[in-house]
């Protein structure tokens, strides 16, 4: 027990890989939030007046809004003032028309999270959309795309570039009043990934987005739009990083998917922002809104996440089946170690009939982390003969954590079926003793157990991710266990 | 190899084992017999290093160590291999990935290089067929949802991939149906070397009609109480534990 | 929004301060400032909403539209005879009736109990043993833990008094029935009740609650439990209300080392019913089981909310609810079991299961599991669905036919809860009790 305790906490005190500080000059809006900083950011972005307008509607709704408070998290309250709501790296000229136009400097950034974009474009045929701070820095591949009609850009861009197709679909899955954070992001959102897949298009490689917090006192507020028309499919991938910094630093995302008759969109994200060291300073809130609608008949949403990263983290990828024999998918590991809190989860809200959810949900809490576990699946009068099962399991290594297991389930239709079964457990002493009778240490024996309880969701990530999800894990708990 | 002085050990202050004495030579099998609750188990799981066993008195030496201090994975890297009553199911992790880090963990442990995919593949393969298990059983998780008798083949198993000097077999023969229990005596048999002994724990002599015993040993209350070749176990067959634990009791 | 929520609060003041009748134990300063401190609570307790997590799926504006009035004196014995109905299901029992909050007791019957086992009226306990009671009180319940709680405590008037000194078995059980009667002016009936057991006390509670055909009231109990080291505790309740009933009951148990509660309890009637359940082991090797079984037809709302508490080691929980919806009706389950840091070894289940027969029942079911000590073995599941098309085809096959099958399928699922009462009449009572609703179920599906 004592050595299992030991290896526990050199696990936990195992220190962040990606907490580098990239030296890069870069044009950064003082901190505070008005109305002007807003037109500014507006400004800065050369958008059309609907973009503003749609700004500052949610602006003025925002301010009538209060910090929701139900979540099983603490921190002291978030100053927004203090916040810089716009960074972008400076750039010599208007921009970098290619990759090799891109400040070496970022591109060394990018190296060093392990995902050097000439690598990835050259090896994996990954097409990768950076997004460093607030602002979108290189798009690869986008030619190779274009020729089969895939749109994939920065979201600056595609005001710039399709405003019809953004006005038409941004905000129609997550509108501003949708809640405190969201509204926010609509306000202030600086950039972020726009895709579009056209009718009947496979999309011919993964696409990729790598989100790095750079700046001191830097706000991030991405927003991706993902649409994918009749018939097409497409798997998205994300990566989140950050440097180690004392105070605390705020990520407000919204994505939002749509997804037509017979279309699939596979989204995975593999979120490491800086949690914050041992006694909980510094660290990343991890604040977002993740939504996608089955518009279509057939449509198919599968959200994938391994959440290792940030002080805090509040997401619950959601999906309306509003198409008859949707189907919507979720799949989870969350960390949490140090002083970490996550309360994520997922919302399967059943419109359409024959619509089919899945919810896997894997927690592990060690140190004095906290991990919840927050889910709604709510059966509608129309959704007949709807299905859904959930298995949310916790794992707890030590004695000084929690975890948590809050589903509601509301069920309107007598056709429908829910099945729902949390556990939560430690390791099993029989497990540990039996590993380590066939000659592995304590701490590979916890590490192999460990990713065996979240096997069911790594084999739901691309091949690489899942890789890199595994050593993820594996390095979060490198020392951790017992 | 394996020499067992007046061991006395308890559980929650409760004392299972109480003065155990047992010497092993290489080469040798042993099997150990006794009632229920006479403290088999708790002998083979103090060998291997099973926490929740408070060791009151005695000691043990492998091959001249001290292994009463030892962690459980040292004990397995010095050659002590544990085929357990109740195999463990570990929901996720792979038979065979288990497999090969615990016979590299093994092998480090033994200064021999580790083994490369290929050659761990061969292995694996060779050995599968000793013991006739299914290879998809190879390729699921460890234990999880096998029958009875597919754990104790994994078992047999995984002893043959690690070439223990020390195998301790706690009622490999328990829940066997005779077809399993003749290749799984098969695959011990086969297993039998010079440099290699092996302890036999189990209830019923039937065992020791596919295993045949170089000694028999009778353990009752924490104690040998007797000890002599195969035509003991017979004896007991026939005759039951009760005449010996009266006699132990005298 | 805010005027809202003060002419909720209001409401609540208004019972208490029209409440007709003398409360007991004027003497008694503990009591006095007991129901002093719940009065003012009322003005400062949050208001529940749909906001409010404890409260998200039930209303109180309904209720809050009538106003109800606590009666004033004991109800005529002769009018509660007349009645009747509580008389069934008829067993070998100590009796309590307790009519509109008031315990009567020309239709009491107490009388053999053994040496060292009280079981009467707590209005009469008040003047015979007010120490006790003083001792007692409040040590289960927080008696500000909501609105309803100190409404009820403000108004401590009458309910049952059950204690048994160290070692005392009970021959036989305590059946308490509580019939609301209406009147012109709605009652408010709010018995209080108290349950100790002391050491080593074992006993089987029966309570009954009753109101004939329509009549509107508001039943507002809260019961205190304390079961004492080794004490065992078999509780049975069946909410029998009328149609039109608003019935709340809170119950707040405590537990000490080795004591067993097994608590079922079948709610069938009302028109908007909750039952709140806390349990607390306060020692180690304590076993607290639960089980429910609720139908729910047109127009009603019927709610269980369990907080289970381990806030020591070595104690272990079950919970087992199951529901059966058969109309347009309102289905609530929250069960919560809390594993508190220091509690290593906690072994909790919790279970609910429900049936959804027609279309327009909606049922929102909530497990939590909130887990802070890492030794622990905590689980729980949830299903909704509806009767399985393949059992039903096997069960016609045999040429059964469709309601007789669908009634044999219900009784199997909600079995498992029903034979958990061991006083056989009372467990058939409730098996009739439950295929009467199913009859009433088919006719509704027609």
């Amino acid at each position: 027990m004592s050595s299992q305790q030991q290896t526990v906490d050199e696990l936990i005190r195992s220190d962040y890989e990606h907490g580098f500080v990239t030296a890069i000059e870069s044009d950064t809006v003082p901190p505070g939030l008005n109305e002007s900083v807003i037109r500014t950011i507006s400004a800065k972005k050369n958008e059309p007046e609907w973009m503003l307008t749609l700004r500052l509607q949610a602006y003025q709704h925002w301010l009538t809004m209060e910090h929701p408070d139900w979540a099983h998290v603490q921190h002291p309250p978030i100053d927004f003032q203090a916040v810089s709501y716009y960074s972008a790296p400076k750039r010599k000229e208007d921009g970098p028309q290619s990759l090799d136009e891109v400040d070496p400097q970022l591109l060394d950034a990018y190296n060093k999270l392990g995902i050097p974009l000439e690598e990835q474009k050259a090896l994996a045929g990954v097409a990768v959309d950076a997004v460093f701070d607030s602002v979108s820095v290189a798009t690869t591949f986008r030619k190779n795309l274009a020729d089969v009609g895939v749109i994939f850009c920065s979201m600056s861009e595609a005001v710039q570039e399709y405003p019809e197709l953004v006005q038409k679909y941004l905000g129609t899955v997550v509108p501003y009043k949708d809640n405190f954070f969201a509204c926010l992001n609509a306000a202030v959102f600086t950039d972020g990934t726009f895709v579009y897949i056209p009718e009947g298009v496979r999309c011919p490689m993964e696409l990729s987005t790598y989100f790095r917090i750079n700046e001191a006192n830097t706000g991030q507020f991405e927003r991706t739009l993902i649409i994918a028309e009749a018939g097409s499919h497409v798997s998205y991938l994300e990566g989140c990083t950050a440097p180690m910094r004392d105070e605390n630093q705020l990520h407000a995302a919204v994505v939002e998917l749509i997804v037509m008759d017979d279309a699939k969109i596979k989204y995975s994200t593999v979120q490491n922002w800086y949690p914050g060291d041992a006694e909980g300073r510094g660290g990343i809130y991890n604040f977002v809104t993740k939504r996608g609608d089955c518009r279509g008949a057939r449509s198919h949403i599968s959200w994938t996440q391994v959440e290792t990263g940030s002080a805090i983290t509040w997401k619950y990828p959601s999906c309306i089946l509003r198409g008859d024999d949707s189907v919507g998918e979720f799949y989870s590991v969350a960390v949490t170690r140090g002083m970490q809190q996550a309360d994520t989860g997922t919302k399967m809200i059943h419109l359409g009939r024959n619509t089919r959810s899945t919810i896997v949900s894997k927690g592990i809490s060690a140190g004095r982390g906290q991990n919840t576990y927050r889910g709604l699946v709510r059966m509608t009068p129309r959704a007949e003969n709807a299905r859904n099962h959930s298995q949310c399991d916790s794992l707890l290594i030590g004695d000084r954590c929690g975890a948590h297991t809050f589903p509601y389930i509301e069920v309107r239709n007598p056709t429908a079926k829910v099945e729902h079964e949390a556990t939560t457990s430690k390791i099993g002493d029989d497990q540990l003793f039996y590993c380590r009778q066939r000659g592995l240490s304590e701490e590979d024996a916890v590490s192999m157990i460990v990713n065996g309880f979240c096997k069911e969701v790594f084999n739901e990530l691309p091949m690489e991710f899942a890789v890199e999800a595994q050593k993820l894990l594996n390095l979060t708990l490198e020392g951790a266990v017992g | 190899m394996l020499s067992i002085k007046n061991l006395h050990v308890s559980i929650e202050d409760k004392a299972i084992l109480k003065g155990l004495n047992l010497e092993i030579a290489a080469g040798e099998v042993h099997a150990v017999m006794g009632p229920n609750g006479s403290g088999k188990s708790t002998l083979s799981h103090v060998l291997a290093g099973r926490e929740g066993y408070e060791i009151t008195d005695g000691e043990v030496l492998f091959n001249g160590e001290d292994l009463l201090s030892l962690e459980p994975e040292q004990r397995a890297r010095l050659g002590i291999f544990l085929g357990m009553q109740y195999p463990v199911e570990l929901p996720g992790v792979n038979n065979m990935t288990f497999m090969r880090e615990s016979l590299n963990a093994v092998r480090r442990g033994r200064g021999e290089a580790e083994l490369d995919a290929v050659a761990f593949m061969k292995r694996v393969r060779e050995k599968a067929k000793l013991v006739e298990l299914d290879d998809r059983l190879l390729k699921r998780s460890v234990n999880a949802g096998f029958s009875g008798g597919e754990k104790k083949r994994n078992e047999i198993l995984q002893m043959a991939m690690l070439e223990p000097q020390l195998a301790i077999l706690d009622e490999t023969d328990s829940g066997l149906d005779i077809d399993a229990l003749r290749v799984i005596s098969g695959g011990v048999n086969a297993l039998r070397s010079p440099d290699r002994s092996i302890i036999l724990i189990t209830h019923y002599q039937r065992l020791l009609d596919y295993i045949q015993p170089d000694f028999v040993h009778v353990l009752v209350d924490g104690r040998i109480v007797r000890s002599g070749d195969k035509q003991l176990a017979l004896e007991l067959e026939k005759k039951g534990y009760g005449w010996i634990e009266e006699e132990a009791a005298a | 929004m805010s005027t809202t929520v003060e002419a909720q609060r209001a409401w609540f003041e208004q019972a208490i301060d029209q409440a007709q009748g003398d409360l007991p134990g004027q003497d008694l300063e503990w009591l006095q400032q007991t129901r002093a401190h719940a009065r003012r609570a009322i003005g400062t307790l949050p208001v529940p909403n749909r906001k409010s997590e404890e409260w998200r799926y039930t209303a109180i504006e309904g209720l809050l539209k009538n106003s109800f009035q606590t009666p004033a004196g004991e109800a005529d014995a002769a009018r509660v005879l007349e009645a009747g109905g509580w008389l069934e299901p008829d067993y070998p029992a100590y009796r309590v009736m307790i009519v509109n909050g008031r315990c009567i007791a020309d239709a009491s019957q107490t009388a053999g109990l053994p040496e060292g086992a009280t079981v009467g009226s707590l209005r009469t306990a008040l003047a015979t043993d007010p120490e006790l009671l003083g001792t007692w009180f409040g040590q289960a319940a927080a008696h500000t833990d909501h609105l309803f709680t100190a409404l009820n405590t403000a108004l401590i008037n009458d309910g049952i008094f059950l204690h048994l000194e160290p070692g005392v078995v009970l021959d036989r059980p305590v059946e308490v029935v509580y019939l609301s009667l209406g009147q012109e002016q709605a009652p408010l009936t709010q018995p209080r009740n108290l349950v100790v057991l002391e050491n080593g006390a074992s006993a089987t509670l029966v309570e009954r609650f009753i109101g004939p055909g329509d009549a509107l009231y508001f039943h507002n109990g809260v019961t205190e439990l304390a079961l004492r080291d080794g004490a065992v505790l078999k509780h049975y309740r069946v909410q029998d209300e009328s149609r039109n009933a608003y019935h709340l009951s809170s119950l707040y148990l405590t537990q000490d080392r080795n004591s067993l509660y097994q608590g079922t309890t079948l709610a069938f009637g009302g028109a908007w019913a909750r039952t709140d359940y806390q349990a607390v082991f306060k020692e180690e090797g304590a076993r607290c089981e639960l089980g429910g079984l609720y139908t729910v037809g047109d127009r009603q709302l019927t709610d269980f909310h369990l907080d289970v508490r381990h806030n020591v080691p070595d104690c272990s929980s079950r919970e087992q609810f199951k529901g059966i919806l058969y109309g347009k009706g309102r289905g609530v389950f929250d069960g919560r079991i809390l594993v508190e840091k220091q509690a290593q070894h906690s072994d909790a289940h919790l279970s609910n299961d429900n049936l959804l027969l027609t279309e327009n029942g909606e049922i929102d079911t909530k497990p939590q599991l909130e887990i802070y000590a890492d030794d622990v073995k905590c689980s729980h599941g949830t299903t909704v669905g509806q009767i399985d098309p393949q059992q039903m085809f096997y069960l016609r096959s045999r040429g059964i036919d469709a309601d007789a099958a669908r009634r044999m399928l219900c009784l199997g699922f909600a079995g498992e809860v029903i034979d958990a009462i061991e006083v056989p009449e009372l467990r058939e009572y409730a098996s009739q009790r439950l295929v009467a609703t199913l009859n009433q179920s088919i006719q509704a599906a027609e």
